[in-house]
């Protein structure tokens, strides 16, 4: 087990797709955060010429309230990241202790977390955080409470199943053996070497927070307009899709190139 | 065997009461009543009360559930708030809509899937397409599959109809023409987990001894591949059918919303709209139950097939 968060921080720089990933994750954020200098229209402004296709003024055309589409794209950016990034940290939160803990201390403890966490995994993660963002009202805190506590669960059973690894090696044995207490042995030994799990997951958690707080707002149940947001940007744009199909697609692709950049970023192995 | 069958089937009281308890609670405990709920946070606390009163939720929240599992137990589910028809006369009609697409994107993914990674012939081509095809479907929201999907062959090509829903009743074809693309759409995800796992057991069992045997005995690569691995590769995959029902589920929601299908999915978010509590309580219950049964069931299915896990 020497070394395996320094064979992380070595490895994914020479995987293409964790190149990839780094690029793709990079340019939205970069976009996102410049969005300010970089749209020309206000994204909630409604302009007179409605549903207008491509042209020199609107690069994307415009929505059917005459908002440029280039401009809301940007904007949206910025809640579906931190939502994205809120709940996955959230979920390495609650999720890395009790995994840690019950990997650590493993017996009856273990079993029963196990149980429960392998119960809470089954249940459909869309259709709970749908039942439960309908009954506390769409808002950015608020998504981040419930994608965080939907996702928490898997983050908890990698982390057990790699301090179950860890526990059984030498270096802990030696490190118990030298008198080492169980919180000081998780602390220098134990989470350092789940550390590189702990990152890939949290990269895997952002993608599936932002596909499900962006299917949440397709389905009427995310963040309320005008904000611009992509998922309800699609939404909107479905109605409109034989007139001026960008503004359907645009958001669309904008998603697509998120999760899957985070997606890149969380799945790459040495 | 008979025993280790009866104890994990017995697994599913315990599970099934937790998961359920927990969706009763939590969703009441979020939305204070029922009748609040439906209300709305202006009407005065009257009304609410003596709605509460009326329908029984002014009652403590474990006999409230009690008596809800009891008469689900015999098919009672309540009345809808907002048609006044029972929650079973709601849902029994959607059921069979689902119940088609599910089935058939599960069909249609596990084939794909299975069939795509077994391909021998331009194998440096199709399988890179495989994957990569794959990793689309996991990380794609399925309401942007379908957008596209709807784009490509509605808007642009002008093959299919877009959206709606056209009944057996109104000719098979029709019918046909209605239902590809959500079942494109809903089978996307499952391709994409599907694939990935069978190309991993695929390229494992590949390298096993009989496999050589087979290949010494002089049959084509293309029966090696399609008569000796593919069946002894397709277990994980069999598994994993058990064990996506609540991604089936979360998947129908959208992909049913977006083709405007009267299914279960789409009656969820109308009901959640609506506030209708009765049917939105229903539907997340037969959800997770379902869910809980299906996965116990995917288990005790793998232990029959496979003896190796046989152990505790």
């Amino acid at each position: 087990m020497r070394g395996v968060g320094k064979s992380w921080r070595r490895g994914p720089l020479g995987s293409p797709r964790f190149l990839v990933g780094l690029g793709m994750i990079g340019a939205v954020c970069l976009l996102s955060a410049l969005a300010d200098s970089l749209a020309r229209f206000d994204p909630t402004r409604s302009g007179v010429f409605p549903l207008s296709p491509p042209d020199a003024t609107h690069w994307l055309g415009t929505d059917e309230l005459g908002r440029d589409i280039v401009s809301r794209v940007l904007y949206g950016g910025r809640p579906s990241l931190l939502i994205g990034i809120g709940a996955a940290a959230l979920s390495t939160l609650i999720g890395v202790p009790i995994g840690l803990v019950a990997g650590y201390v493993g017996g009856r403890l273990d079993r029963l977390t196990m149980q429960l966490v392998n119960l809470l995994i089954s249940v459909p993660g869309l259709i709970l955080a749908l039942i439960i963002t309908a009954m506390i009202g769409p808002s950015l805190t608020n998504l981040v409470l419930v994608l965080g506590f939907v996702t928490w669960p898997r983050v908890a059973r990698l982390v057990r199943g790699q301090a179950l690894a860890i526990r059984e090696t030498v270096f802990v044995e030696a490190a118990r053996a030298a008198g080492g207490g169980a919180a000081w042995i998780v602390r220098m030994h134990i989470l350092p070497n789940t550390l590189a799990i702990i990152a890939t997951q949290f990269s895997l958690t952002v993608a599936y927070s932002i596909f499900t707080s962006a299917s949440l707002s397709f389905l009427g149940v995310g963040i309320p307009p005008p904000t611009p947001d992509w998922g309800g940007m699609v939404r909107s744009g479905l109605n409109y899709l034989a007139l001026n199909p960008t503004m359907a697609l645009a958001p669309s692709v904008a998603v697509a190139i998120t999760v899957l950049g985070f997606f890149f970023l969380g799945s790459t192995r040495k | 065997m008979l025993a280790l069958v009866g104890r994990r089937l017995l697994t599913v009281i315990p599970s099934g009461l937790i998961v359920t308890a927990l969706l009763f609670f939590s969703v009441n405990g979020l939305i204070g009543s029922p009748a609040e709920l439906m209300l709305g946070t202006d009407a005065t606390l009257e009304a609410i009360a003596e709605l509460n009163r009326q329908h029984g939720f002014d009652r403590p929240l474990i006999t409230q559930y009690l008596e809800w599992m009891g008469k689900a137990l015999t098919g009672d589910f309540g009345r809808s708030f907002t048609t006044h028809q029972t929650v079973a006369e709601a849902i029994l009609p959607r059921l069979p809509v689902t119940l088609e697409i599910g089935i058939a994107a599960i069909v249609l993914a596990t084939f794909a899937a299975t069939t795509f990674s077994s391909v021998t012939s331009a194998r440096v081509v199709v399988r890179p397409m495989a994957t990569g095809l794959a990793i689309v479907g996991i990380t794609l929201p399925n309401f942007i599959i379908g957008i596209g999907l709807i784009y490509l062959f509605s808007v642009e090509l002008g093959w299919l109809p877009s959206i709606g829903w056209a009944p057996w009743r109104t000719g098979i074809i029709n019918h046909l023409q209605h239902v590809l693309l959500p079942i494109l759409t809903l089978s996307a995800y499952f391709y994409g987990v599907f694939t990935l796992v069978y190309q991993a057991e695929y390229d494992a069992v590949r390298r096993r001894l009989f496999v050589r045997v087979a290949k010494a005995k002089g049959l084509s690569e293309r029966q090696v591949s399609f008569r000796h691995v593919l069946p002894n590769s397709i277990l994980p995959v069999i598994t994993y059918v058990g064990l996506s029902l609540g991604q089936l589920m979360g998947g129908a929601v959208v992909t049913e919303s977006l083709f405007s299908i009267p299914g279960i999915g789409g009656l969820l978010v109308d009901s959640i709209v609506a506030r209708d509590y009765p049917v939105m309580m229903a539907i997340g219950m037969i959800v997770v139950i379902t869910v809980v049964v299906m996965n116990t069931a995917a288990d005790i299915v793998y232990t029959i097939v496979n003896p190796q896990i046989r152990l505790d």
